[in-house]
């Protein structure tokens, strides 16, 4: 720009005042809001089926917000943290990201959505030059220029569960099975080829619809069947204490893998999601400072009012962290430095390393563990850090 | 393998009556399709999540969810339903309405997540050469119990024989000076308080949340269509239709079988020519 208007310097001081007017403005608007604070919104479902999982989500990313302007925030600003309802959907994503970006003027979106929210909203903040980090685990392959995931897809999750059932446990047999839907079905697909490719066999795959809650028809195939282990994915929360509990109900005692359940469902369940085996990024029982440090400052924080950290809520802490780390290396909140810069970050916090360097998704720790018979989860060990494979191969 | 298949048959028949049986009485007698009866099964499940979470003993939850069940439909009938009956569209805007309500109220003070309630039985046996779950059997003996009971008292005592003659002609009954209203009010109450106690039977099968009913609330609803006022049509519709969803499920595939019940119960309203 600067080398073109020097070639024209014949041009009339008019013409040039004009440049210079039009360039002062936007000068002049970076200005003004560099004395605020760095707005990050949280457009997450407080209403519909996230409402259970949201509440954690806003803390972490409080607890982030508070500790990093407790150390003077982020290039002499504040962060401000706007949590905003997405009622857990595409429709109502829409209206919460264009309230964060218009009303708000949110620099960035962090935030752990559903699959249908995050595709409705994504190109609201692509469209506003809004940095958007996603932390919510999903499917898989969800691409933009300004969106980042520090959450897994099934590529990290699936294949470490299998290959520990297949050498470990000794499947060679398997039954699938899960509830009829896009992400059930997507992880089934990823632990078929991941069995193929350890040369197991798979003796069964069934689906269940989401509203039935009686599993009997498949637990009789699974008896005729008899393989060596099971591997399910329904859907969150309920469907796994239901399949277990009628599962065990049921007299049968193979290993089972669980693509599905989390720590809180399995704690809900009581003893009838006991002994079932899982992997994710991140666990409450992780033995490591990060993590401690991280768990009494939540319970210092919200006391009573705690909601139990877990995967889906975790990685929004990370993601503060991260962009905040980001801004302040780059000196600036605009989008198309912090792109640059983003996937140079590497913060260190309860989960592990994470770095979102692998076309805009992260390489994260992975960890096996199994539910006990009060409930609760244990960590039995780490895979260490798992590669996320080829998501956005048009991204570097 | 077989063995196994019949279990499944007849056990899920059994659930389905058990869910069903409360809907079917307050159709027969008062006429309208309680469609609050998924809310009272969700009551009863929250009463097995309560009672069982106190350190009482679960079998305890079915006394504690079918009073609880009874209570509420006491102040149902009294406050709400009682003036619509003369106009029976507005009484399924009013259940409707009703289960919306109890459904918020569950969700506001226990939350959306899952709850969990201990089981009475949760171990399996074995019977006819095949290992199968104990509890699910248990039901079927329940299912058998309760529907001979309910029979027993629509046949044997004077409430059921003023019951039916209000099934049978209303206004006939109330002409030879049968209390209506009152017997009105005691079928909401054994209707609604049926349907709890089915949902304290379901919670060791289920897990439990705000809206657990909706589900078992739809195959209820067919099978009462299908089946009308009679008990013993009712059993027979469970056996049916369970039985085709149960079958489908095996040899098909499970989103086969969820339709199974519905189509079944279009079909056969198709073509049933006996009215009642």
């Amino acid at each position: 720009m600067r080398e073109r208007w020097t070639d024209h310097r014949s041009r009339s001081l008019a013409t040039l005042l004009v440049v210079l007017s039009v360039a002062m403005l936007p000068a002049g608007a970076v200005q003004s809001q560099d004395k605020g604070p760095i707005v990050i919104a949280v457009p997450v479902g407080l209403s519909g089926v996230n409402s259970v999982v949201a509440p954690a989500v806003v803390q972490s990313g409080e607890l982030a917000v508070e500790e990093i302007n407790a150390k003077g925030g982020v290039l002499g600003r504040k962060l401000q943290l706007v949590p905003l309802d997405d009622e857990s959907g595409p429709a109502g994503a829409v209206k919460a990201f264009n309230t964060a970006i218009r009303q708000h003027k949110a620099h960035t979106i962090i935030t752990m959505e559903t699959s249908a929210a995050r595709n409705a909203g994504a190109p609201i903040a692509e469209r506003a030059k809004t940095l958007f980090i996603y932390t919510s685990f999903y499917e898989g392959r969800a691409c933009g220029k300004s969106l980042f995931i520090n959450a897994w897809v099934p590529e990290q999750i699936v294949p470490p569960l299998i290959k520990f059932m297949t050498d470990d446990k000794k499947v060679k047999k398997w039954f699938a099975l899960g509830s009829d839907y896009a992400f059930g079905r997507g992880m089934i697909e990823a632990a078929k080829s991941t069995i193929k490719g350890v040369g197991g066999t798979i003796l069964g795959e069934e689906y269940q619809p989401l509203q039935q809650s009686d599993w009997t028809a498949i637990i009789s195939k699974i008896r005729a069947a008899n393989p060596d282990g099971i591997i399910y994915s329904t859907s969150g929360g309920g469907p796994n204490i239901d399949f277990m509990k009628q599962f065990k109900a049921a007299g049968l005692k193979m290993p089972v893998g669980s693509l599905s359940i989390d720590e809180l469902t399995a704690e809900a369940g009581g003893d009838a999601a006991e002994g079932v085996y899982y992997t994710g990024d991140y666990f409450t029982g992780l033995d490591n400072p990060e993590n401690r440090k991280f768990l009494d400052a939540m319970r210092k924080k919200f006391g009573a009012g705690l909601k139990t950290p877990n995967s889906l809520s975790e990685p929004e802490y990370d993601g503060v962290y991260a962009h905040a780390m980001a801004v302040e290396k780059a000196g600036t909140t605009d989008v198309d430095k912090l792109v640059q810069v983003l996937p140079t970050i590497v913060f260190k916090g309860p989960r592990g390393q994470v770095q979102m360097n692998k076309q805009h998704h992260a390489s994260l720790p992975v960890y096996l563990a199994q539910v006990q018979a009060n409930g609760k989860t244990k960590v039995l060990k780490s895979f260490g850090l798992v590669d996320p494979g080829n998501q956005c191969p048009s991204l570097k | 393998m077989f063995t196994t298949q019949l279990l499944d048959v007849v056990t899920t028949a059994g659930v389905l009556y058990i869910v069903a049986l409360g809907l079917l009485i307050v159709y027969g007698v008062l006429k309208i399709i309680n469609l609050a009866h998924g809310a009272f099964l969700a009551v009863g499940a929250y009463a097995g999540v309560v009672t069982t979470g106190l350190g009482w003993n679960p079998w305890t939850a079915l006394l504690v969810a079918f009073v609880i069940g009874v209570a509420g439909a006491a102040l149902v009938e009294w406050r709400v339903l009682r003036g619509l009956y003369a106009r029976p569209m507005d009484t399924i805007l009013a259940t409707w309405g009703l289960n919306i309500i109890v459904v918020q109220l569950i969700t506001l003070y226990f939350g959306r997540e899952i709850r969990f309630a201990e089981s009475a039985i949760g171990r399996a046996v074995n019977i006819g050469g095949a290992t199968y779950s104990e509890y699910r059997l248990v039901l079927l003996l329940l299912a058998v119990v309760l529907g001979v009971g309910v029979w027993l008292v629509m046949q044997r005592t004077q409430i059921g024989i003023v019951a039916r003659a209000v099934i049978m002609n209303e206004e006939l009954a109330q002409a030879l000076g049968i209390n209506t209203r009152l017997v009105r009010f005691v079928t909401f109450g054994l209707g609604a308080g049926l349907a709890a106690l089915a949902g304290a039977l379901l919670t060791p099968l289920v897990s439990v949340h705000p809206n657990l009913g909706v589900p078992w609330l739809i195959n209820a609803f067919m099978l009462v269509l299908v089946a009308g006022v009679s008990l013993l049509n009712l059993a027979l519709a469970a056996l049916v239709l369970g039985g085709a969803q149960v079958l489908v499920s095996s040899y098909g595939n499970p989103v086969l079988g969820s339709l199974t019940i519905v189509i079944l119960a279009v079909i056969i309203l198709r073509f049933r020519t006996i009215t009642i």
